[in-house]
C-alpha cells in the first residue's frame, strides 16, 4: 500500500488531472475558462493547467503521505513512540524544495505578466467600456460619423482575428469586465483608467460576459455579450450603425413606435435620429442584439414589451437608484409599448 | 471606604448574572467569548443556508436580490469578526495564563472591556436587521458603493460603526496578550519553552496591533464620508480615490487571514504531540515559520487587487511575495507530518479534527498558490474558485482547528469529557459535508460562476454542481446539531475528566479541571517544554489551597461593561442624529459623559476591593 502510494501518486495524479481537464473543457458552460476562444485566454489556460497539475501533484502526494503515516504509526500495544525532536537536514530540505516547485510556476507567471505589458499590433481596435449600475456601455473612438464616437451598449461587437484593446471606465461604483472565454477580468474603477489585456478572438460567435465585482443590488443581472464577427460583417455593422435607420413604412407599428420613442429619447440615443439621450444605453441597431436588459433576457418581442413596461419586475432596482422609470403605470398603454418594441426591433443592419 | 469610587456597590458574589457581567477572570471571559462566538456561528451558518437554498436552482426567486446580498455580507462579516476571531480569543483567554503559569492576564479589566466591546459591536451591527436595514455592501465594503449616494438606507452605518466598536476591543486585546505573554510567564518558562499555541497567540497579538489601525483608519474615513460629508472615497472630481479603501482594507485584510488561522495552527501544534505521544517535530521551525508568515503577511495585500490595474511591476512583486508565503506554510505542514512519523497515534476526536485541519488547510493553501499566479487570478478572481479557496483555509483550516481545540480542552474548561462516539460522528459528517460543499465550488469557479450573484441563468450549466453544494451545506448543519447534542449531554451527564485525561504534557493539565479561580496554588517553576512528560522537570503542584491561603485575585468590576456600553451608544447616537439631530446629540453627550465617568471610576478603583483584601491580611 505504502509503496503503491509513494510510486504511483504522481502518475495517478496526472491521469486524474487529465480526466478532470477533459471533463472541464467539455463542460457546456458558456463561461467555461477551460474552453478558451482567444489568444489571451489560451495563454492563461496554459499556465492554469501547469499550476493545477503542480498543485494537484503536491496535494495528492502530501495527502498520501499523511494517510500512510497515520496508518503506519497508529498506536500498537508495546510499541512506544520515538522521541524525536527534529532534524536539521530535513528542515533545510523542505524549506528549499518548495522554492524550486514555486519557480516552476513563478517563472511562467513573470513571463506572462511581461507579455501583458507588450504593445498590441498596429491595427489594434481600441474600444472604451464604461460600467454603469447595471449595464455596459461601449464606445469606439473615431469610428462614428465624421470621426466621432460610435456608441453601443450591452453587446460588444468586434472583428475576429484582430487585436482588441479595451479601456475601462466606471460611471458610478466598481465593476469588473470579464468575458471568460475571451479575456480575463479587469476592474472598472471610478476615477481610474484601466486597460484590459489585449486579446484576439479565434472565431466568430456570441460570447458571454458578466460583471465580476459586486456593484449593488442587481449585480447578478449585469451581464453582456461579445459578438465576434468576420471583418466584413463588422464593417457592415459599423456602417449601418452610422447610417442610422431607414424611415419606417408609414402606418406600421414601427412607424408609430418611432414617434412614440420621443418618450425615451431623453435618455436613449439611436444613431442617425433625433434621439440622442446619453443617460441610458444607446439603442442603435437594437434589432441586431441577441439579448436585452444587459444580457439577461433573449431579445424577443414579449420580453422587450415586459421590460419597457416594468423593468422592476425583471431587475431588482432599489428605491432611489437612477434607473429607467416604469411605464406600464399609465404613462404608456400596451399598444404604445408594443409599438416602441416593434420600432426597436426594426432597427437592423439590413 | 469600601468601593469608594462606585455608584453601585462592587458586586463580589461568585455566582449569578452580575458575577458574569462584572467578571475579570480570564477563564470566565473565555467562556463568554466562546459561547458568544458559537451563537454567531449559528447565525452566520443560517445566513449561509439561506444562500444555499436560493442557489440550489437556477433563476430562483426564493429570496430577493437585496436579501441575498445582505446574507453574504453578514455571513462574511459575522464569520470573520464575530466567530473565528472571538473563538480564537476564547482560547487565548482560557489557555495563555494556564499555559505560561500565570494567574490571569496582565490587564484583567481591559480584558473584560475587550469582550464587552466585541459583544456590543456585534449586537449593534446585527440590530440593523430589526431596523429593516441589513448591510448589503459585501464584507469588504468596496468604496464608493458604501457612500450615501449608492446606499440610501443606514445599513452601512450600522456596519461601519459596528466594526469600529469591535476593532477598539480587539486592539486592546492585542496589547493585553503581548504584555501578558512577555511579562507574566512563570519562572523558567522561557520563550522557547512556551507551547506553540502561546507563540501563535503572541504573533496574532502583534498582527492585531499592526493590522487593525489601517482598518480603523479606513472605517473612520468612511464614517466621516457618511456622516459629515467628507470626501475620502466619494467625489472623484474633487480628488477622492475609491482604490484607497481597497489598499487600506487589504493591508488589514491579509494579516487578518493569519489572525484567523494562526490560533488554529497553535492548537494543532499542541494537540499533535499529545496524540502521537512524542514531542512536536521541529518546534523552533514551526515557531519561526509562524513569525515569517506574520511578517510576509504584511507584504502581500495587493494579491487581492491583481485585477484593479496596479500594473505589471506591482503584480509581479505581489505575486512573488504571495508565492513566498508557501515556503513557511509548507515548513509547518511538513513538520506536523513529521510529528506523526514514529508516533503512537490514537484517533480521539481532537486528533481527528487536527488531521482534518492539516489536510484541508493544505488544500486551501495550494489553491491559494494557484491565484498567486496573476494570469490564473484574472480568471479566478471573484469567482466561486475563490470562495472554495478561502473556505478551505477558514473552515477546513480555522474551524477544524477550533473544533480540535474544543474537544481537546473542553474537559479542562468544564471538568467533563465530551462523548467520543458523538465526536466522531460530528467529525466525519463535517468532513464529508465540508468537502461536498466546497470542493465543487472550485469547478463552478472554473466554469465561470462569479461570486456574490443571487441568481444565475439556466443555460449557464451551474445548477447541478450548486445542488451538490447546497446538499453539502445541510450535512454541515447536521454535524453542528450533533455537536450541540454532544455538548448539552456532556454538561449534564458527562464523565468527569480528571486533571489530565489525555495524559498531555503542558502546564494547564497539571491543575484541576476546571481550574480554581486563581489557577495555580503555587506558581510553578518550569524546566522543560513538556513539563508533565519530563520526569526531571515534572511539576508537582499542591492541591487546592484552604480558603484563607488563597491568593488575592482582582475583584470583579462593572466599569469595563459600562465604558463599552457608552462607546457603543455613542455610535448609536450618531445613527439617531441622522434622523433626529437633537435626540442624537443628547444620546451622544449623555453617553459620552457616562463613558468619561466610567473611565475615571475604572482608573481610581483599586484592583482588589478593600473589604475583600482585609479578609486576607
Amino acid at each position: 500500500m505504502a509503496r503503491f502510494l509513494k510510486l504511483r501518486t504522481p502518475i495517478l495524479t496526472v491521469a486524474l488531472m487529465a480526466l478532470l481537464l477533459a471533463v472541464l473543457s467539455a463542460c457546456a458552460s458558456p463561461q467555461n475558462t477551460f474552453d478558451p476562444k482567444s489568444d489571451a485566454t489560451d495563454s492563461i489556460l496554459t499556465i492554469y493547467i501547469l499550476v493545477t497539475v503542480v498543485a494537484s501533484v503536491v496535494g495528492f502526494a502530501v495527502l498520501a503521505a499523511m494517510v500512510w503515516l497515520i496508518i503506519k504509526f497508529r498506536a500498537k500495544p508495546g510499541v512506544p513512540a520515538k522521541q524525536i525532536h527534529g532534524n536539521t537536514k530535513l528542515e533545510i530540505a523542505w524549506t528549499i524544495a518548495p522554492i524550486f516547485i514555486l519557480l516552476i510556476i513563478g517563472i511562467p507567471t513573470m513571463y506572462w505578466i511581461a507579455g501583458t505589458a507588450e504593445d498590441p499590433a498596429p491595427n489594434v481596435l481600441e474600444v472604451e467600456a464604461t460600467g454603469h449600475q447595471w449595464w455596459f456601455e461601449f464606445t469606439y473612438p473615431g469610428m462614428g460619423l465624421d470621426g466621432g464616437d460610435l456608441i453601443t451598449a450591452n453587446e460588444l461587437v468586434i472583428p475576429v482575428g484582430r487585436d482588441i484593446r479595451v479601456t475601462l471606465y466606471s460611471d458610478d461604483v466598481v465593476h469588473s469586465f470579464w468575458v471568460p472565454q475571451l479575456v480575463g477580468k479587469t476592474d472598472m474603477i471610478p476615477g481610474r483608467t484601466n486597460v484590459l489585456q489585449t486579446f484576439n478572438a479565434y472565431e466568430p460567435g456570441l460570447y458571454y460576459g458578466q460583471c465580476a465585482e459586486f456593484c449593488g443590488t442587481a449585480h447578478a443581472l449585469m451581464r453582456f455579450r461579445v459578438n465576434v464577427k468576420t471583418s466584413a460583417d463588422f464593417s457592415t455593422w459599423a456602417d449601418a450603425h452610422n447610417a442610422g435607420p431607414a424611415a419606417p413604412e408609414p402606418g406600421t407599428a414601427a412607424a408609430r413606435g418611432s414617434l412614440g420613442f420621443a418618450t425615451c429619447s431623453g435618455c436613449h440615443a439611436i444613431s442617425g435620429t433625433a434621439a440622442q439621450g446619453r443617460i441610458g444605453p444607446d439603442l442603435s441597431l437594437f434589432g441586431e442584439r441577441s439579448t436585452i436588459a444587459a444580457g439577461i433576457l433573449d431579445n424577443t418581442d414579449a420580453n422587450l414589451k415586459a421590460w419597457i413596461g416594468d423593468v422592476r419586475s425583471i431587475k431588482p432596482i432599489p428605491e432611489g437608484a437612477r434607473f429607467m422609470p416604469t411605464f406600464n403605470d399609465g404613462t404608456l398603454d400596451e399598444g404604445q409599448i408594443a409599438d416602441i418594441a416593434a420600432y426597436l426591433n426594426s432597427l437592423t443592419a439590413e | 471606604m469600601a468601593a469608594n469610587t462606585g455608584i453601585l456597590r462592587r458586586p463580589l458574589a461568585p455566582v449569578g448574572i452580575w458575577a458574569w457581567m462584572t467578571t475579570v477572570d480570564h477563564k470566565r471571559i473565555a467562556v463568554l467569548y466562546g459561547v458568544t462566538a458559537f451563537f454567531f456561528f449559528l447565525l452566520g451558518g443560517m445566513e449561509a443556508l439561506v444562500m444555499r437554498v436560493q442557489l440550489a436552482s437556477a433563476e430562483s426567486t426564493l429570496v430577493s436580490a437585496a436579501t441575498f446580498n445582505a446574507m453574504f455580507t453578514m455571513h462574511g462579516t459575522t464569520m470573520v469578526f464575530m466567530v473565528v476571531m472571538p473563538a480564537g480569543a476564547a482560547f487565548f483567554n482560557f489557555l495563555v495564563p494556564l499555559m505560561i503559569g500565570a494567574r490571569d492576564v496582565a490587564f484583567p479589566r481591559l480584558n473584560a472591556f475587550s469582550y464587552w466591546l466585541f459583544l456590543f459591536g456585534a449586537l449593534f451591527m446585527n440590530f440593523s436587521f430589526f431596523m429593516n436595514a441589513f448591510p448589503d455592501i459585501g464584507w469588504f465594503g468596496y468604496a464608493p458603493l458604501t457612500s450615501n449616494e449608492f446606499t440610501i438606507s443606514n445599513a452601512t452605518d450600522y456596519w461601519v460603526l459596528g466594526l469600529l466598536v469591535m476593532g477598539v476591543g480587539t486592539t486592546a486585546a492585542g496589547f493585553n496578550f503581548v504584555v501578558t505573554i512577555l511579562n507574566m510567564r512563570a519562572p523558567g518558562m522561557t520563550l522557547m519553552r512556551m507551547p506553540v499555541f502561546v507563540w501563535m497567540t503572541l504573533i496574532v497579538a502583534f498582527l492585531i496591533i499592526f493590522a487593525f489601525p489601517p482598518l480603523t483608519i479606513a472605517l473612520a474615513f468612511l464614517t466621516f464620508d457618511r456622516f459629515f460629508d467628507t470626501n475620502f472615497f466619494v467625489d472623484i472630481g474633487a480628488g477622492s480615490d475609491p482604490l484607497l479603501w481597497q489598499h487600506l482594507f487589504w493591508i488589514f485584510g491579509h494579516p487578518e487571514v493569519y489572525i484567523l488561522i494562526l490560533p488554529a495552527m497553535g492548537i494543532v501544534s499542541d494537540v499533535l504531540p499529545t496524540f502521537t505521544r512524542k514531542p512536536l517535530f521541529g518546534y523552533s521551525m514551526i515557531v519561526f515559520a509562524g513569525v515569517v508568515i506574520a511578517f510576509l503577511g504584511f507584504g502581500v495585500w495587493a494579491h487581492h487587487m491583481f485585477t484593479t490595474g496596479l500594473g505589471p511591476w506591482a503584480n509581479a512583486a505581489f505575486s512573488a511575495t504571495t508565492m513566498a508565503i508557501a515556503v513557511p506554510t509548507g515548513v509547518k505542514i511538513f513538520n506536523w507530518l513529521a510529528t506523526l512519523y514514529g508516533g503512537s497515534i490514537t484517533f480521539k476526536t481532537p486528533m481527528l479534527f487536527a488531521l482534518g485541519f492539516i489536510s484541508m488547510f493544505m488544500l486551501g493553501g495550494l489553491s491559494g498558490i494557484m491565484h498567486a499566479v496573476t494570469a490564473v487570478d484574472s480568471q479566478q478572481q471573484d469567482t466561486y474558485f475563490i470562495v472554495a479557496h478561502f473556505h478551505y483555509v477558514l473552515f477546513g483550516g480555522a474551524i477544524f482547528g477550533i473544533n480540535s481545540g474544543i474537544y481537546y480542552w473542553f474537559p479542562k474548561i468544564t471538568g467533563k469529557m465530551l462523548s467520543e462516539p458523538l465526536g466522531k460522528v460530528h467529525f466525519w459528517l463535517m468532513l464529508i459535508g465540508f468537502n461536498l460543499t466546497f470542493m465543487p465550488m472550485h469547478i463552478l469557479g472554473v466554469i465561470g460562476m462569479p461570486r456574490r450573484i443571487y441568481t444565475y441563468a439556466e443555460d449557464m450549466g451551474f445548477e447541478f454542481l450548486n445542488q451538490i453544494v447546497s446538499a453539502g451545506a445541510f450535512i454541515i448543519a447536521l454535524s453542528v446539531i450533533i455537536f450541540i447534542i454532544n455538548v448539552v449531554r456532556s454538561v449534564r451527564q458527562g464523565e468527569p475528566a480528571g486533571d489530565n485525561p489525555w495524559e498531555a504534557a503542558t502546564l494547564e493539565w497539571s491543575i484541576s479541571s476546571p481550574p480554581h479561580h486563581y489557577n495555580f496554588a503555587v506558581v510553578p517553576t518550569v524546566r522543560s517544554q513538556y513539563p508533565l512528560w519530563d520526569e526531571n522537570a515534572n511539576v508537582v503542584l499542591p492541591p487546592a489551597l484552604p480558603a484563607h491561603d488563597e491568593p488575592v485575585m482582582p475583584d470583579p468590576s462593572y466599569w469595563p461593561i459600562v465604558v463599552a456600553f457608552s462607546i457603543t451608544m455613542v455610535a448609536g447616537g450618531l445613527i439617531i442624529w441622522q434622523g433626529h439631530a437633537i435626540a442624537g446629540l443628547t444620546v451622544i453627550a449623555s453617553m459620552g459623559l457616562l463613558g468619561m465617568r466610567a473611565i475615571y471610576g475604572w482608573v481610581l478603583e483599586p484592583m482588589e476591593d478593600e473589604a475583600h483584601v482585609s479578609v486576607h491580611h
